[in-house]
Order: C-alpha cells, then sequence, then structure tokens
C-alpha cells in the first residue's frame, strides 16, 4: 500500500509539472485557436534564465527565502517578457493567415529558442544548483516525500487555483473568455484583444517559467533540449483535459502524472510511452473534445 | 577525391623522407598508429608520447637485440580510410609491430594489412569485433565489456556477498551490453537478481522505477548506463530512502556525476580501470613521472598506457626469446603470463584478448575524492 502511495506522491510532482506547462497550451489555443509549438522550448529556456539570474545575483553561494522568491521572479518575469515577443514577432503577424502558417512559425520559433539556448549555455548538460531549497526529507508512513516535491506540489495548486479565479472572477479574467469565444464580438464590446493575448503570454509564460524553475531544482540536470519532452507531455495532457480548457489542462497534467507514474511501477518503463498514448487515443475517441472539453464550435 | 590528393600525395612524401632516413639495417623498427590529428588528437599524440619514452629509455639502455630501436608514426586520423593507408605505409617501412589505434574502427581497418603481412598489432580498441577474426597478429591492451561484467560478478558475489541484486541499464546498446554480460556473469556465480529494469535516458524522472525497486528491498542497485542518468538515480534513490549500495559502471565516473548527485554521491561505488594518477603499481609511478618530465604533461588517460603496456610486452618477449622474428614474437606473447604492466598484470589469451581487467571500485567520499575498495 506504501508503496502505491508512494507512486502517487512521484506521479502527482511531475503531474503537476505537466499541468503548470499544458496550461500555457491551452490558454494560447483557447484565445487563439494555435498550438503554441514554442512552449516546451521557453520551459527549458527558463531553467537555463534561472540559473543565470542565481550565479548572477548570488554567486551560488547564499540561499535563503528571499534569494529563492527573487530568482522565482526574475525568471518569471524574463520569461513572460520573451514569450510576449515570441507572439509579436511570429505569431501576431500570421493571426489572419490559415492555421497552418501560425503552427509551422510555432515549430519554427521553438527551434530558434532551443538552439539559442544550445548556443548561450553550450551542449552539455548544466546543473543546477543545489541549495535552492532545503533538503529536508519527510517521511509518513513509509512514504518518503522531500521539501521540493511539497514545494512543487503547493506552489503549483496555489497558481492554479489563483488561475481559475482571476479567470472567473475578475473583470479581465471576463475579457479573456468574451476573446476565446469570439474575438470580433469582443472587439466590437470595447476589448483590446492584442492587450488581452498578451496578457495571456505573459501568464502562459511565467506559469512555464515556474514550470521550468521547479525541473531545475528537483531534477539539477538540464540540457538545452529537455523543452521538447516536457513539451509533448504537457501537449498531451492539455488535448487529454480538453485544450482550451483551464481546469482540464490542470486535471489532464495530474492525470498523465499519475498514469506515467503507475505504468512505469506496475508494467514497466518500456510500455509507458505506448500506454500514454493509448490512453489519449481511447479518450479522444470517446470524447474527441476531452475529458473536460465543452462541444465548440468548428473553427478549422 | 580532389581533395583526397594532396593528402595521399603528402602521406607519400612522408613516406620517401622516412624510407629514405632510415636504410641502416640494424635498427628495429616500432610502428605507431593514432589519431594525432582530429578529434582525438589528443589521445593519439599521447600514444605516440609514450611509445616514444619507452623506446628513449630502452635505447638510453643500448636499444634490443643490440639494436636501436626506431619509432615510426601514421597518423590515421581516427578514420577508416586513413587506417588502410598507415597499414600499407607502416608495413613497407617494415614494422615489426604496430601500437594502436586509438579507436576500434581504426584499428580494425588496419587489422587484415597487418595480419597479412605478419606485423604484430597492439590497441586498446574495446570492440568485441577486433578479437572476431582471432588474427595471430593481433593483441587487444584493454579490457572488452565481459571483462567489466566479470570483475563486478566477482565483487558482488565474493567481495560483497550482496544477496539481493538489481540491474539497471539504458536502452543504448553499450549500456544493455554491459548489463547483459553482467547478468550472465552473475548468473554463473549463482548470485540472486531480483529485478532487472531499464530507464528511458535522460528522461530525469527516475522515482517510479526506484519505488518500485524499493518494494524488493535490494542490498545493491547496479546501473550500466551513463552518469547523466546515473547521477540523477543515485539522488532520487537517496532521497527515496532506498538503503541499498549503488555501484555504478565506468560510465558513470565523470566528474559530472558528482555534481548531479550532489551530496547523495557519498557512498556511491564506481568500477572502471583506474585513472593514470592512482595506479597503485610502482613502474606506472615512475612512468607518469618520466612522462610529466619529458612532455610537461600528464597522459591524455589510461588508454595510452593501455598501449604503452602492449609494446612494454613486445618488447620484454623480444628480450626474452632474443628474436625479432614476429611468429615468435606471437608465441611469446601468448605464452606470457602476468607480466608486470603500468596498468595491472599483462596476459593474452590465444584469440589476442587481455585476460583479467585492472578494474577497481572507488567509493565517493563526502569531499567526493575516490577511496579504493576493492580490486
Amino acid at each position: 500500500m506504501d508503496i502505491f502511495l508512494q507512486q502517487m506522491v512521484n506521479g502527482l510532482t511531475i503531474g503537476s509539472l505537466y499541468a503548470l506547462v499544458a496550461l500555457g497550451y491551452t490558454m494560447v489555443y483557447g484565445v487563439m485557436r494555435l498550438i503554441n509549438f514554442a512552449h516546451g522550448d521557453l520551459v527549458a529556456f527558463s531553467a537555463f534564465i534561472g540559473l543565470s539570474v542565481y550565479a548572477q545575483i548570488f554567486g551560488e553561494s547564499i540561499t535563503s527565502l528571499v534569494a529563492v522568491i527573487t530568482v522565482f521572479v526574475f525568471t518569471a518575469a524574463i520569461v513572460a517578457f520573451v514569450g510576449v515577443l515570441l507572439e509579436r514577432l511570429a505569431y501576431r503577424p500570421l493571426r489572419t493567415a490559415p492555421r497552418l502558417s501560425a503552427v509551422v512559425s510555432a515549430l519554427g520559433a521553438g527551434l530558434v529558442i532551443q538552439n539559442s539556448v544550445m548556443l548561450i549555455w553550450g551542449p552539455n548538460m548544466k546543473i543546477f544548483p543545489s541549495n535552492l531549497f532545503p533538503s529536508t526529507i519527510w517521511e509518513i508512513g513509509g512514504i518518503v516525500i522531500t521539501f521540493t516535491q511539497v514545494m512543487i506540489l503547493g506552489v503549483s495548486s496555489v497558481l492554479m487555483v489563483g488561475l481559475y479565479f482571476f479567470i472567473h472572477q475578475t473583470k479581465i479574467g471576463t475579457a479573456i473568455r468574451a476573446v476565446a469565444i469570439d474575438q470580433d464580438a469582443a472587439k466590437l464590446m470595447g476589448i483590446n484583444v492584442n492587450r488581452i493575448i498578451m496578457i495571456i503570454f505573459i501568464i502562459g509564460s511565467a506559469l512555464g517559467a515556474v514550470a521550468g524553475l521547479f525541473i531545475g531544482t528537483y531534477y539539477r540536470g538540464i540540457t538545452f533540449d529537455m523543452g521538447w519532452m516536457y513539451g509533448l507531455n504537457a501537449f498531451v495532457a492539455a488535448i487529454m483535459g480538453g485544450i482550451g480548457n483551464i481546469p482540464g489542462a490542470m486535471l489532464g497534467g495530474l492525470l498523465l502524472g499519475l498514469f506515467n507514474a503507475m505504468i512505469t511501477g506496475y508494467i514497466s518503463t518500456q510500455w509507458a510511452e505506448t500506454f500514454t498514448f493509448v490512453l489519449l487515443i481511447g479518450i479522444l475517441v470517446l470524447r474527441p473534445t476531452g475529458i473536460l472539453g465543452e462541444t465548440v464550435a468548428e473553427k478549422v | 577525391m580532389k581533395k583526397m590528393l594532396p593528402k595521399i600525395a603528402a602521406s607519400l612524401a612522408v613516406c620517401s623522407i622516412l624510407a629514405g632516413a632510415s636504410v641502416a639495417a640494424d635498427v628495429i623498427k616500432i610502428g605507431v598508429q593514432a589519431p594525432i590529428t582530429g578529434s582525438y588528437a589528443s589521445e593519439g599524440q599521447s600514444i605516440d608520447n609514450g611509445v616514444k619514452l619507452i623506446v628513449e629509455q630502452y635505447n638510453a639502455k643500448g636499444g634490443i637485440l643490440g639494436k636501436k630501436i626506431e619509432v615510426v608514426t601514421c597518423d590515421d586520423q581516427g578514420a577508416a580510410q586513413q587506417a588502410a593507408i598507415c597499414a600499407k605505409k607502416l608495413v613497407n617501412e617494415g614494422v615489426k609491430a604496430v601500437i594502436g589505434s586509438y579507436t576500434s574502427g581504426a584499428t580494425e581497418a588496419a587489422q587484415t594489412t597487418y595480419h597479412r603481412a605478419g606485423v604484430l598489432q597492439t590497441s586498446d580498441g574495446t570492440s568485441d569485433s577486433l578479437i572476431a577474426h582471432k588474427y595471430w597478429t593481433f593483441f587487444r591492451n584493454s579490457f572488452p565489456n565481459s571483462a567489466e561484467a566479470e570483475y563486478t560478478a566477482k565483487y558482488f558475489v565474493d567481495g560483497k556477498q550482496y544477496k539481493k541484486i538489481v540491474i539497471l541499464s539504458d536502452y543504448s546498446s553499450y549500456s544493455t551490453d554491459l548489463a547483459d554480460a553482467t547478468v550472465k556473469a552473475l548468473k554463473a556465480k549463482n548470485a540472486n537478481i531480483i529485478y532487472e529494469g531499464k530507464i528511458k535516458s535522460g528522461s530525469q524522472n527516475f522515482t517510479a522505477t526506484l519505488t518500485k525497486i524499493k518494494s524488493m528491498d535490494p542490498d545493491v542497485i547496479y546501473f550500466s548506463g551513463y552518469y547523466t542518468d546515473g547521477g540523477l538515480l543515485r539522488a532520487q534513490q537517496i532521497q527515496l530512502g532506498i538503503k541499498a549500495d549503488f555501484v555504478g559502471g565506468d560510465s558513470n565516473d565523470n566528474p559530472d556525476y558528482m555534481k548531479l548527485a550532489g551530496d547523495s554521491a557519498k557512498g556511491t561505488l564506481l568500477i572502471n580501470v583506474p585513472t593514470p594518477d592512482i595506479l597503485p603499481y610502482d613502474i606506472a609511478k615512475t612512468f607518469l613521472v618520466d612522462y610529466k618530465a619529458k612532455f610537461n604533461m600528464a597522459p591524455a588517460s589510461i588508454w595510452s598506457l593501455m598501449n604503452v603496456d602492449g609494446l612494454r610486452a613486445i618488447l620484454h618477449v623480444m628480450e626474452q626469446s632474443k628474436s625479432d622474428d614476429t611468429k615468435v614474437i606471437a608465441e611469446g606473447l601468448h605464452a606470457l603470463k602476468d607480466f608486470p604492466g603500468i596498468t595491472g598484470p599483462v596476459t593474452f589469451r590465444e584469440d589476442g584478448e587481455r585476460i583479467g581487467g585492472g578494474y577497481m571500485t572507488y567509493e565517493v567520499q563526502a569531499d567526493k575524492s575516490y577511496k579504493i575498495v576493492y580490486q
């Protein structure tokens, strides 16, 4: 039983990382009907930014709560800026172009980010400082949980709940939902669509940055091409939960993490990915819009 | 092809210059075939330096069989085509033996030519295919994967007496081969392997596999893959509170392993051939001092020293048998038993494989230094 619970903890940790990244995919899709394939690489990019911010400001020696918060805030701000820049340069000029052009542009932007990371930080694995979080480990009834895991679970839940209320309770949130439903009508209602899209990219990129930093602190080794793997998994999570749907992305991420952990733990590593995609296909066959997806009007 | 011509012309020119310089018949020629330029240049130059140092020491004592030794070096650039040209060139030079090359590929490309000409060849290439032909001229001076596997099995069963063994590998051919060989060696010793698993290299999150392993309560987790995954495996193992020993194969022996595992690196057991600076033998220490004095740097890696041992064994047999006939030397080399080498005892099998293994187990200390715990 404790082994099962341990696998749950493992799965939920990685699942919340997937969920954070999936939110970036799903929000952009919800508003723009665009799969932002550069998002995964933005996540990898943020891990490297975090590494440099930390080395620049704190010289890899001092750690305190202030230091950690500074690293997270700085990194999120830089990555959010890059996200907005990405939208301006790669997506906005193509907003009226066929969807396929925008998707190709996104793939290209992803490669640009990935290769820039490689050229700036080098092709070798970089090691994240180990002292960002205390290395405390709790053992509760045979289940081991680390401080970093608690942070990942805690911070992601707060961010996700916060985002949910932001979208549903605030004026900007209402505007975002309006743009998601109908851009032209929203414009006629006096909503600045460009500004809403910018906000979407700021939020999505910042959440991705938090995920990237957690990946760095949790796994320590970061490589320029790791964004692809996290991006793909998060993309699957977003589709599973119903792309365009925010609670769906959270649910999809957590489910995917749990599912992966259980398959790896009880069946085999070799089959984990195969089963993941079988599950995805299964869900899409039964519910083409994903678990929580609404029946959206045909757009393509 | 246009680009190749100047190269060929250049090597022919080098050939004729060298041929002109060494008309005297009272020398014994030893060839070096190594990547002097290209990606493996540092390794190739180190092999060449090592050979020249040994030859210089012999010549200072009056040479061998009353003759001076002369070194003929050919740069194979670590490439098969160039290696084939080198082989012809060195054979035409009339060398008795060739030291090198560094890569298995370049060694294999030259092998047949040396065999036909009856020229001895000794190389550090670890590929299994090198001994597949069973050429009487070929002697491997390093150890293949199977040797590491046998050492590991001996250490686990006789040394540590592990009762519950977990073997992990990734999907690469090197890691799979090493894991398979280790499992085979362990089974031959009736060891109890409770789990054989694979991890996906680069996937970072190994907690699911490790949690499964935790439920089996093993004594040891052996990982045959690379340090990038090994370091994370170790860190996550400690995190999950799995008490088992962690033993890494040779590819975990890398400074980045220590960085990835962080504080968890302490207590890791690493199995590898020794790095030059911790070779325990007196001849090794003397050789390293001499090398440093002559070239003002340390040898590139253990592989140069393996090649030097190949040369030392050949020269030793020449002296013992008082013959420079390669057939006689080859027989002598096959008959050699535990010849004291820089990298450990040298013994060759009938197919040219070096028997034994200078493998050692290091325990990583709190300050990331190594302590030899088993030989």
